[in-house]
C-alpha cells in the first residue's frame, strides 16, 4: 500500500501542490468578488442590486464543469488567449464567489438597523458604516458557512484536473499513477487522503477563526 | 451668532404611509436648554427627535441646527458629528471593546490622534462611572452600563447637542437611576439636551421646559412644575394623572 505512495511520491507531491495553489488562488478570487457582489446586492442603488443578483443567478445556476468549458475552450475558440490556470482559477473562484456573496448577504441582514443608525448618528458616511460596522460583523457571523463553502470549493477543484484543462492536480496525477501501476484502489485512496488533508486543514482554520472572532451579542 | 437658538423646527410634518406621525411641529431650543419631550406612545416624540439629526427626513418643514439646515445630502454627516444620539437599545457595536466603541468615531470621523482619543475615552468612562470596563465587550456589561457607554460614545465627539430617545425604557428599574444620574450631571454642566422619556421625576428635577406631544402636535409646553401642577389641556391633564397615579 505504501510502496505506491513512496514510488510515485514526486507525482503525488506535485499534484498536492498544484491543488494547493489552485484552491488558494480560487479562494482569494471568491472572497474578493463575493464581497463586492454582496456589497452590490445591499447597495442603495437598484441597478447595482440587480447586477449583483444577476451575478449570483448566473454563476450559481451554471454547472462548474460548463463554466470550465466556456472559460477555456469557449474563450480560446473566440481567440482569447487564456491558459488553463487562469481559466481554472477564474471558473472555480467566480463560481464559489456567488455562494460567498449569498452567505455574506445573510450575514449583513443579521446586523441590526440600530447598529447602522448608531454609526450614522456619529457622523460616519454610509460607505464607512458598511466598512467599519456592518461588514466586520457580517464576516464574523458567516464564518461557519464560509467554512463549508471553502470545503466544497476544495472538493470541487478536482473537477479541474479531470476536465479538458488537465491541470496536474491531485486527481490528475493519481490517474497518471493508476494508468502506470493499475493499482486503482490504492492510488485513489492516496488521492482521497490528499484531499482530506486539505479539507481537514480548512476545517481547523475556520474553527480557529470562529473561536477567535465570534461575537457575543 | 451665539444668541441664536441651537435648534429650530418649523412646521415639521411626517407620515409613514397613511399614518401621520407629526402634523406640524414648531420648536426652538436655546443653547444650554434641557427639554423633556413627553407624551403617550405613538405620539411622535421619537420621530421628532430622529428628525433633528436626520435619521428621519421630514416630509414638510424645516429644521436648522446651529444655523445650518438639516437635510439629506453631503453636509448631513458633519452635522451629525456635532449631535450626540442615545438610543433606547444602546446599539453599541458588539465586535469592539468598550474603549474602541468610544474612540472609533473621534479617530475616524474627526481625525483625532488614536492615543488622544483612547485617553479621552478612558476619561469619559471614569466620568460615567465604569472606568474598569474599558477593555470588556458590550455583551459583558449590564444594560445600565451599556447605556452609560453609549452616552460616553456620543460625548466623545464633543457634541453641541445631545438627543436621548427613551434612554431608560429598556432598563431594569435598578439600573435606571445610574443612567439618569449621568444625564443629570450632563445637564448641570450646561449641555443642550432633548430628552424623550417617561421619567417624570427626572423631568421635574432637571429640565427647563417640558414639551407635551400628542397626535403629532405640541399640545402644551412650559416649566415642568407648572405642567404637573396645572396642565391646561384635557389631554395633558389625563397624561399627568396616569403618570403620577400609576
Amino acid at each position: 500500500m505504501f510502496d505506491v505512495l513512496t514510488e510515485y511520491w514526486p507525482e503525488f507531491r506535485s499534484g498536492f501542490w498544484v491543488t494547493c495553489r489552485l484552491i488558494v488562488a480560487s479562494f482569494l478570487v471568491a472572497m474578493v468578488v463575493g464581497t463586492l457582489v454582496a456589497a452590490f446586492r445591499i447597495a442603495p442603488n437598484k441597478w447595482l442590486q440587480r447586477l449583483g443578483g444577476l451575478y449570483v443567478e448566473v454563476f450559481r445556476n451554471v454547472p462548474l464543469l460548463v463554466l470550465l468549458f466556456i472559460s477555456y475552450a469557449g474563450l480560446r475558440r473566440a481567440d482569447v488567449d487564456i491558459g488553463p490556470w487562469t481559466a481554472g482559477i477564474a471558473s472555480l473562484g467566480l463560481y464559489t464567489a456567488a455562494y460567498v456573496a449569498e452567505a455574506l448577504r445573510s450575514g449583513v441582514f443579521s446586523v441590526g438597523k440600530g447598529q447602522i443608525e448608531a454609526s450614522l448618528s456619529l457622523g460616519f458616511s454610509y460607505a464607512e458604516t458598511l466598512r467599519r460596522i456592518v461588514l466586520p460583523q457580517a464576516f464574523r457571523t458567516v464564518i461557519p458557512p464560509l467554512g463549508s463553502l471553502t470545503i466544497a470549493m476544495i472538493k470541487n477543484s478536482a473537477i479541474i484536473g479531470v476536465s479538458l484543462l488537465a491541470l496536474p492536480d491531485i486527481l490528475k496525477q493519481a490517474r497518471i499513477v493508476q494508468a502506470r501501476t493499475f493499482e486503482t484502489d490504492v492510488t485513489f485512496f492516496w488521492a482521497a487522503v490528499g484531499y482530506l488533508i486539505l479539507t481537514g486543514a480548512a476545517t481547523l482554520a475556520f474553527r480557529f477563526l470562529e473561536k477567535r472572532f465570534s461575537i457575543a451579542r | 451668532m451665539s444668541d441664536q437658538n441651537l435648534v429650530e423646527l418649523r412646521g415639521i410634518h411626517k407620515a409613514f404611509g397613511d399614518n401621520v406621525v407629526l402634523a406640524g411641529v414648531d420648536l426652538s431650543v436655546a443653547r444650554g436648554e434641557v427639554i423633556v419631550i413627553a407624551g403617550p406612545s405613538g405620539s411622535g416624540k421619537s420621530t421628532m427627535l430622529r428628525c433633528v439629526n436626520g435619521l428621519e427626513t421630514a416630509d414638510r418643514g424645516e429644521i436648522t441646527f446651529d444655523g445650518r439646515p438639516v437635510k439629506p445630502g453631503k453636509g448631513l454627516a458633519s452635522l451629525r458629528a456635532e449631535i450626540g444620539f442615545v438610543f433606547q437599545q444602546f446599539h453599541l457595536w458588539p465586535h469592539m471593546s468598550v474603549l474602541d466603541n468610544i474612540a472609533l468615531a473621534p479617530v475616524k470621523v474627526k481625525g483625532v490622534a488614536r492615543d488622544a482619543a483612547r485617553q479621552r475615552a478612558e476619561e469619559l468612562l471614569t466620568r460615567v462611572g465604569i472606568a474598569e470596563k474599558a477593555h470588556q465587550f458590550p455583551a459583558e456589561l449590564s444594560g445600565g452600563q451599556q447605556q452609560r457607554v453609549a452616552i460616553a460614545r456620543a460625548l466623545a465627539m464633543d457634541p453641541k447637542l445631545m438627543l436621548f430617545d427613551e434612554p431608560t425604557s429598556a432598563l431594569d428599574p435598578e439600573m435606571i437611576r445610574e443612567v439618569l444620574d449621568v444625564m443629570r450631571d450632563l445637564a448641570r454642566e450646561g449641555m443642550t439636551m432633548l430628552v424623550v422619556t417617561h421619567e417624570m421625576g427626572f423631568a421635574r428635577e432637571v429640565c427647563d421646559r417640558l414639551v407635551f406631544i400628542d397626535g403629532g402636535l405640541i399640545v402644551e409646553e412650559g416649566p415642568p412644575a407648572e405642567f404637573f401642577a396645572n396642565a391646561q389641556s384635557e389631554r395633558a391633564r389625563e397624561f399627568v394623572d396616569k403618570i403620577i397615579h400609576h
